[in-house]
């Protein structure tokens, strides 16, 4: 099985080594933009007024935030067009389940390969924050782990919905109406509780909220193990229900 | 290339029923395939016949009845079967951004074949596609004709017991249409067996040694395309072509005349044993046709006279 699935992570990255420079704005230069712009440009005005950040200069904070972002964002493209393309526009899942591969199999190849986009995208984005001062604690070297809980529990889900969905619309509109607002009111960019109560609610129980602020508290020193652990927690139980349910719905599509 | 033994089964139908919810889309067909021969599923689109294939190729769990590729179930043993198959289905599905080569590549590294041995057999497999001036070729700007040419040659990759060919030539122009046909009577020469489906007549009576008349997910009729002209219909075909509204009537006025008249929108198509005999009946019956042709008769006859409609419509 994990042989398998090799075989189809390997068929990814040779795709990517056609794709790759499409995808290096999302996973690379966007995040680092936002770093020095909002981070170290912003943050020297924003930390004049000293807002109540726990302590921690606003680059401090807002790095750990971006990098959970940017792997939501990854995640997301990644389980979303591709898997309908694969499904249904050049349909070469089609031909990978004619052969002795089984739907598992594809799945576990195809998720393996987002897991590694975002690790390295995750890996570059923390080796360039840690150089210009955003960390405060080694921690922050697990950090990329973090931001991979965060993007596969988009990344699975977001696949389900592309495999069950006829109309590429409903994914953009997800682009549009989901992801976006996500990226600018969970935590990224200031804390929760600035929001209405109500809403802050709503916040705290997105995965980004959550892989937001295991980042953070890896990168400012102030993690502790089981609040920690239950962020990893919700972002797997995200990852794996959205994974079952993505593999139970590409069998039901290829294997009709 | 070889597909083992003459004459040991390959594929064995019994009563195999395919339903999407209340449409039944293969009501019960049985058939039986053995090593060596091409075997064609011939009908019209919707008559169940890439259905069945998908069955066939383990991609597909059949609703009913009884199924065997080498002599194993489909639904027990798909990842087996499939490892024996070379599949082109209807609609190509290469890898448009990677090149001809990768494609081989790729695919064969499916059924677990090391690099090298897929290097080997894709340079022989895309001489024999005549693809080995475009090996690497990104895919996406190739003609139709090349595409399915090399849909072909990565299904034989893994040089399968068995090829099922879902509408190989369908969408193709004439040429490309032809050079498809030479290379699958190529693989035919060798020994592969085939398996293919198609609602060409002239697909059908070139390639395949025995073939199945497909209607409403039911078979209809059996038998090599000579035995099926032979059972079926009369040895030729008068054609009687009329300009528009000048038909009516003249099926009355030819009754009689032939051993069989199908009425089509634009034609009056008569069988017989003697074309020009009949013909010169007709004309003596005072139709008058704006042109007439007398032919040998094919599948599509076949076909028209089991079912009285057409393959195409």
């Amino acid at each position: 099985m994990v042989e398998q699935a090799a075989h189809v992570l390997s068929w990814h990255a040779r795709s990517y080594r056609k794709s790759w420079r499409a995808t290096i704005t999302v996973a690379f230069l966007n995040p680092l933009f936002f770093l020095f712009s909002i981070g170290v440009l912003l943050g020297g005005i924003v930390d004049e007024g000293r807002a109540d950040l726990g302590g921690l200069t606003y680059l401090e904070f807002v790095a750990p935030g971006l990098l959970a972002a940017t792997a939501m964002q990854i995640g997301t493209n990644e389980g979303s067009f591709p898997v309908m393309a694969g499904l249904k526009w050049t349909r070469t899942y089609h031909a990978v389940v004619a052969t002795p591969v089984r739907v598992l199999e594809l799945f576990l190849g195809f998720f393996g390969w987002v897991a590694l986009r975002i690790v390295v995208a995750a890996a570059i984005f923390t080796a360039v924050a840690a150089a210009v001062g955003a960390f405060r604690s080694p921690w922050a070297a697990l950090a990329p782990l973090a931001a991979l809980g965060c993007g596969l529990a988009f990344a699975a889900p977001i696949a389900a919905t592309a495999g069950a969905v006829e109309n590429s619309s409903v994914l953009t509109a997800i682009f549009r109406f989901g992801i976006l607002p996500l990226f600018l009111f969970s935590g990224t960019f200031f804390p929760v509780s600035q929001l209405p109560a109500a809403l802050e609610w709503a916040a705290r129980v997105t995965p980004l909220w959550h892989g937001v602020t295991l980042c953070r508290e890896l990168a400012g020193g102030t993690a502790e193990l089981w609040p920690s652990l239950g962020h990893a927690g919700y972002l797997a139980a995200f990852t794996l229900a959205g994974g079952a349910l993505a593999i139970r719905i590409l069998q039901r599509k290829l294997l009709k | 290339m070889s597909s083992g033994h003459e004459g040991e089964p390959r594929i064995q139908a019994a009563g195999l029923t395919k339903r999407f919810g209340d449409f039944t889309a293969v009501d019960g067909v049985d058939f039986a395939v053995v090593a060596g021969e091409t075997f064609g599923f011939l009908g019209p689109n919707g008559a169940g016949k890439s259905s069945t294939m998908r069955m066939i190729g383990a991609v597909s769990p059949r609703s009913g009845g009884a199924l065997r590729v080498f002599e194993l179930d489909p639904a027990e043993a798909g990842p087996e079967i499939r490892a024996r198959l070379g599949v082109v289905p209807q609609e190509d599905n290469l890898d448009l951004e990677l090149t001809v080569f990768e494609n081989l590549l790729v695919y064969g590294r499916y059924f677990g074949l090391p690099s090298s041995l897929i290097r080997e057999r894709a340079d022989e497999l895309l001489a024999f596609m005549q693809l080995a001036d475009r090996r690497q070729h990104r895919v996406e700007p190739l003609s139709g004709g090349m595409k399915r040419r090399l849909t072909i040659a990565r299904a034989l990759v893994n040089e399968p017991d068995l090829m099922l060919l879902d509408e190989p030539t369908t969408g193709l122009d004439p040429q490309a249409r032809h050079a498809v046909w030479d290379r699958l009577y190529r693989l035919k020469q060798r020994g592969v067996t085939l398996v293919l489906t198609t609602h060409y007549m002239d697909e059908a009576e070139q390639l395949c040694d025995r073939l199945v008349v497909m209607d409403r997910g039911r078979i209809v009729a059996e038998g090599s395309p000579r035995d099926l002209i032979a059972r079926h219909v009369e040895r030729e075909v008068v054609e009687l072509r009329f300009a528009a509204g000048t038909q009516d009537g003249a099926v009355a006025r030819l009754a009689g005349v032939g051993d069989r008249i199908e009425e089509l929108a634009d034609r009056i198509l008569i069988g017989t044993a003697d074309g020009d005999a009949t013909l010169a009946a007709a004309q003596d019956r005072g139709v008058e046709p704006e042109s007439v042709l007398i032919r040998r008769s094919t599948l599509e006859d076949v076909f028209l006279s089991i079912t009285g409609r057409t393959l195409i419509d």
